[in-house]
Parts: C-alpha cells; sequence; structure tokens
C-alpha cells in the first residue's frame, strides 16, 4: 500500500516538474510574440510610459495602417516572397537531383564533394560577404532580387541536399531497381517511385529553406541597395531612424512579417513533422 | 521464353574479385537455382543478369540476343525481390499493372491482364489496396503478380521466400514450381536453402567463392556431389564425412578407419593406400546387427522426429549421423552397427575435397 502511494506520488511530483518546465519555456518562446503583439495594438502614449503598460489601454490598428501606407511594406513583401520563392525554386530542382545523384549513384569523389557542400556552412555569414559582393557586382547582380536568391541558394542549398539525401537513403534501393526492370529509367523511377515517397522530406527540407530565405537579413542588407530589390527584414530595420524608435509599427511590422511562416507552418506541420521523424521511427 | 547463356562472367570491386569467370547454360524453359552460402556471389551474378549491375567481364545473352549491354528495361525480364519492392504509393493493381504502364500498354489492356494475373494468383480482392495494407504473403503473391504480367523472356527471383514463415514459405514454394510449369518461363532463382534448391530447380548451380562448385540437375549434386562442400552443403541433416585410409583390395580397394572397413568397388587406389575421406548421407547408413557390420560405433543421441529417428553415433574419434526407422530403439552407450550400399558412397581426396569417382 505504502508502495503504492510512495510512486503515484512520484509520479505526481515527476509529472509537476515536467509540465513546470514546458510551460517555463512555452512563456520564454511564446512571450516576446505576444509582447509584440499587443505593442503593435498600443497607441504611442501606452507604449512610451514612465510606468509598464502591460495590457493596451485602448486597441488601435494605426501601426498597421501606418506600416501599410508609409513603409513602401508592399513592395518590400513583394520583394521577399519573390526572392523565398526563387530559392526555393532553384534549391528543389537542383537540390533535389543532387541529393538523389549523392544517395544512389557511386563516383568518384563522391563523398568529398558532399563533405565540401558542408564546408560552405562552416564560415560565419560575414566572412562570405565581400567576396560574394564582388562576385555579385562584377557578373551585375547586385541589388537585384535574382541575384539575392542566388547568394541564399548559396548557403541552402548544401542544407536542402543534406537534410533530403537523408529522405532518399531511407527509401530500399530495389524499389529503383524493380521500376528499371520493369521499363523505367533511373531518372524516371526517381519522379514515379522514390519521390512520392520521398514527399514528406520534400516538404519538411523546403519549409525549412523557405523560412530561412524569408527571414534572412545580412546578405539582403549588403547585397541590396535600393527599393527594387530590397527585402522586408531589411525594409524593418530601415525604419530605425538615428532619433526615434517607432515601436507600434515596428512590432506591427514584426507581425505581419511572420504571418506567412505561421501560416505555412500550420499548413504543412503534420507533414513536416512525419518527414523529420520518418526514419526515427521506421528505423 | 528464352535460353539463357552466361559465358566467362567476372566481377571485381577495386581489388576484391566476387565472381571469377562463371559459365553456365540454361535451356529454354529451365529452372536455374543459384545456390550457396551468404556471400558466395549468387546474388551479384542475378544482378548482372538483370542489368542491375555490371560485369567487369564476360557476355549475358537471353534467347540468341547479347544482352550485355542492354539497360534492364530492354532486356525483357521480371524480378522478385527479397523485400517484395512494391511501389508504396501504388495501389496493389497499380503495381502489377506499372510495366505495362511503362511499356505504353492501353489502359483497357493493362486492365485486362492485371486482371489475369490477379485471377492467376488468387488476389483479385486485394486489387485496390495499398502495399502497406497487405500480409507478407500478399505481398509476395502482388510481386509475383508483377513479374508473370507482363510475359518476360525470363524470370529472376532474389531469394524471394526467405522473409515468409516456414509454413507459408512451402505454401509458396509449391505455387512458384506450378506457376513455372503453368507459364513454362525460363527462370533464375537465387537461394541459400537448399530444400528449394532441391524441389524447384531443373538445374543447380552451386555457388562459393565467386567459382560454381557444380552445375547439374538436384539429383547429381545430391548423390554425387563434385566436392566435400557440395556435399556437406547440401541435405539436411547434412553428408557424414569420416576419414580414413583407401588401401589396394584385389580388383577393388578397402575403405579403412578406427572402427570402419568396407570395400568399395572399382576404384583403384594409389600404391600403398591414400588419405581419404568417406561421404555417406544420414539416410544410406543402415542399422545392422553388429557381426554384420561395416562400420561399428557407440550411440551418442537418440532423437525420434516423428517419421524417423536420428540416431548420433561415435565411430572412433568421428562423429556420424544416421538416419533411422521411427520405432529405432536403443540407448545412449549401446553399440551399433551400419552398413553401406556401394552404389551410395562418396569419396573425396583429403587434401583437394574433391570427388574420387567409384565404379557406379
Amino acid at each position: 500500500m505504502t508502495m503504492f502511494k510512495t510512486s503515484r506520488c512520484r509520479r505526481l511530483v515527476a509529472d509537476i516538474l515536467t509540465y513546470a518546465v514546458l510551460v517555463t519555456m512555452t512563456i520564454f518562446c511564446l512571450g516576446p510574440i505576444v509582447w509584440m503583439f499587443l505593442t503593435s495594438l498600443k497607441t504611442e502614449a501606452d507604449i512610451v510610459t514612465s510606468q509598464m503598460q502591460y495590457i493596451p489601454r485602448s486597441i488601435t490598428f494605426e501601426n498597421y495602417r501606418a506600416v501599410w501606407t508609409q513603409s513602401n511594406f508592399p513592395v518590400l513583401i513583394g520583394n521577399s516572397f519573390v526572392v523565398t520563392a526563387i530559392t526555393v525554386a532553384i534549391c528543389v530542382v537542383t537540390g533535389t537531383l543532387a541529393a538523389y545523384a549523392f544517395s544512389r549513384l557511386s563516383f568518384r569523389g563522391r563523398d568529398r564533394l558532399m563533405l565540401s557542400y558542408l564546408l560552405v556552412r562552416m564560415f560565419p555569414a560575414v566572412m562570405v560577404i565581400i567576396p560574394l559582393f564582388v562576385m555579385m557586382r562584377t557578373v551585375g547582380l547586385v541589388d537585384s532580387r535574382f541575384g539575392l536568391a542566388l547568394a541564399y541558394t548559396s548557403f541552402l542549398l548544401p542544407l536542402f541536399v543534406w537534410m533530403l539525401k537523408g529522405f532518399f537513403d531511407a527509401a530500399p534501393k530495389e524499389l529503383e531497381s524493380a521500376a528499371r526492370i520493369d521499363g523505367s529509367t533511373l531518372l524516371g523511377a526517381m519522379g514515379r517511385i522514390i519521390l512520392p515517397l520521398a514527399r514528406n522530406g520534400l516538404v519538411a527540407s523546403s519549409v525549412f529553406i523557405a523560412i530561412a530565405a524569408w527571414n534572412e537579413f545580412i546578405f539582403a542588407l549588403m547585397l541590396t541597395t535600393g527599393q527594387g530589390s530590397r527585402t522586408w527584414p531589411v525594409g524593418l530595420q530601415l525604419m530605425v531612424g538615428e532619433f526615434q524608435l517607432p515601436w507600434g509599427v515596428l512590432a506591427a511590422g514584426g507581425i505581419l512579417s511572420i504571418l506567412p511562416v505561421v501560416i505555412l507552418f500550420a499548413i504543412v506541420q503534420r507533414t513536416m513533422v512525419q518527414g523529420l521523424t520518418a526514419g526515427a521511427v521506421k528505423g | 521464353m528464352a535460353t539463357l547463356s552466361i559465358r566467362n562472367i567476372q566481377k571485381s570491386y577495386g581489388a576484391l574479385r566476387v565472381l571469377h569467370g562463371i559459365d553456365v547454360d540454361l535451356d529454354d524453359g529451365g529452372f536455374l537455382v543459384l545456390l550457396g552460402p551468404s556471400g558466395c556471389g549468387k546474388s551479384t551474378l542475378l544482378n548482372i543478369i538483370a542489368g542491375l549491375d555490371e560485369p567487369s567481364d564476360g557476355d549475358i545473352a537471353i534467347g540468341r540476343r547479347s544482352v550485355t549491354a542492354l539497360p534492364p528495361k530492354d532486356r525483357n525480364i521480371a524480378m522478385v525481390f527479397q523485400s517484395y519492392a512494391l511501389y508504396p504509393t501504388m495501389s496493389v493493381a497499380r503495381n502489377i499493372g506499372f510495366g505495362l504502364e511503362m511499356r505504353g500498354v492501353p489502359e483497357q489492356e493493362r486492365q485486362a491482364e492485371v486482371q489475369k494475373a490477379a485471377e492467376m494468383l488468387q488476389i483479385t480482392h486485394l486489387l485496390d489496396r495499398l502495399p502497406a495494407n497487405l500480409s507478407g504473403g500478399q505481398r509476395q503473391r502482388v510481386a509475383m503478380g508483377r513479374a508473370i504480367v507482363r510475359s518476360p523472356d525470363l524470370f529472376l527471383f532474389d531469394e524471394p521466400l526467405s522473409n515468409l514463415d516456414a509454413k507459408l514459405r512451402v505454401e509458396m514454394r509449391t505455387e512458384i514450381k506450378r506457376l513455372h510449369e503453368r507459364l513454362g518461363t525460363t527462370i533464375v532463382y537465387v537461394t541459400h536453402d537448399q530444400i528449394e534448391a532441391m524441389t524447384l530447380a531443373t538445374k543447380v548451380a552451386v555457388m562459393k567463392g565467386g567459382y560454381v562448385q557444380q552445375l547439374a540437375d538436384p539429383r547429381t549434386i545430391y548423390e554425387r556431389p563434385a566436392n566435400m562442400f557440395v556435399a556437406g552443403f547440401i541435405g539436411s541433416p547434412s553428408m557424414n564425412f569420416i576419414s580414413g585410409r583407401l588401401v589396394p583390395n584385389g580388383a577393388n580397394s578397402q575403405f579403412k578407419s578406427h572402427g570402419v572397413e568396407l570395400i568399395v568397388p572399382g576404384v583403384v587406389s594409389q600404391e600403398g593406400g591414400q588419405d581419404c575421406v568417406l561421404g555417406v548421407r544420414p539416410e544410406e547408413l543402415k542399422t545392422v546387427a553388429t557381426r554384420d557390420a561395416e562400420i561399428t560405433g557407440i550411440i551418442d543421441v537418440v532423437e525420434p522426429t516423428g517419421p524417423d529417428t536420428m540416431v548420433t553415433a561415435v565411430i572412433g574419434d568421428q562423429v556420424v549421423v544416421a538416419r533411422a526407422e521411427a520405432r529405432f530403439n536403443a540407448r545412449r552407450g549401446d553399440t551399433i552397427g551400419f552398413r553401406v550400399d556401394p552404389q551410395s558412397i562418396n569419396l573425396f581426396d583429403q587434401q583437394t575435397e574433391a570427388r574420387i569417382e567409384t565404379g557406379y
């Protein structure tokens, strides 16, 4: 009886501890976002106060209106969309083929080539930015959306290839053998049999790339100079003036910029979790 | 349907040679089993026949057409894999019809062919399901359906039964034999299971270390193994080996060992005798009264299996297993005597382990 009681007691304590940790982490993650959201709804008078005003006294959408009308928001967000789309498109087309080749074909220097893909990611971004800028200027791609997407591809493609290769590796090789005997080419077998199977992995990897491209700041800051190709994170930063800090507008802009990411996650989260854990449970 | 001819096929991975010049011929409608322990090169040879792997040297011909340079899809073959390799995202019907789909067979004709194959394999009720929702035996049937629907020149089977449980394996083995007799297609079948080889094959190639040790019909392989490896690999329990000496005895020879003295007809041994190994199948060791015995030993273990009783006996310092009748009655420690039909004797050279031909 006492044994039973103590083990129940212990489990209760463990449960409480578990929840305590999880709740703390949730507050830690969501806190800034909630704070940003509340700030975006406040009036200027509520934001800059001597005493902390947590809940807005009056709700206003003035900040959102200001973002839309005064900050060139539509153009910036459009640029972000275009750059992200081009990056994902390049990665999906070339990365899928590369990952498939790495996973299935044996050729000289394959492992070394894979390793050199990782090498790109071992250097801090600021280090490659100057040479990249010089290269981009030489070929006339500075301040263009395509140029920026290419720059993103240079460090996102290796990640994409490595991720996707893992998913391809998980698909049995005999499937392609069967498809090739059934009358398919290797490329056809990839398209008809393996890609549908690795669909979750493809979605997961693509979302990963899309979010990274969407949020990227340093490359965008360095490689774009004019309004024509500037992305939203840079635009947001440029709102911080020398003498004024429009907190409400910045918060509204922040909320708007994470919206697409949240929506994207909501749509693909189930597929993505399946994709990321596929190897883990099936062994 | 077609003949298969494998000429001097060699395969190396870097410095590692896995196939050393394989030569095999198979008649139209034949059933060739490639048999051997894992790592003997049998699967590599099958992949080379399929075109999934390239030989380092040599030639493969299906019918009169050399296919060595052709990709798998142009060889008109079908293959059943150990893992079945069913396409997980496609229904059973589409799985079976995929080969026809790839060859541009019109939808209606395709459906009819799929239906026909499904009926033959009794899987018509499964056509709409996904492979994930099938049992092992059903997957096996679908994989076979995918192979037969295209009526290829050659079927290749890569250990198709090894993922099934014992009962289903026997059932599917019979099914494969029935299918072969019905369709008459030439088959190459890889397995490490000697029972499958014995029951299915018209021709068995026993392989080891990248060499074909013996290529013959199952009966010959069983009764007249070319060397000690083949003799020991085929048969369960495996052949008894007794080391001894062969000495001249008039026109014949006599095999002598501790507790063994038997006449081997038709063999003239070397002057002064030679060391050799006697090979006798367990069922060829007939129990007799000890005064008539050619081989005498002490019983170590008696194991009744139902249809017969396995008797393990110690002869000198060597151990033999005999298949005695079901009601065999003796105990550990008893003396036991055996006679051997001279026709069923196998002799092997002590050094080379190769067969020494007897008079029969």
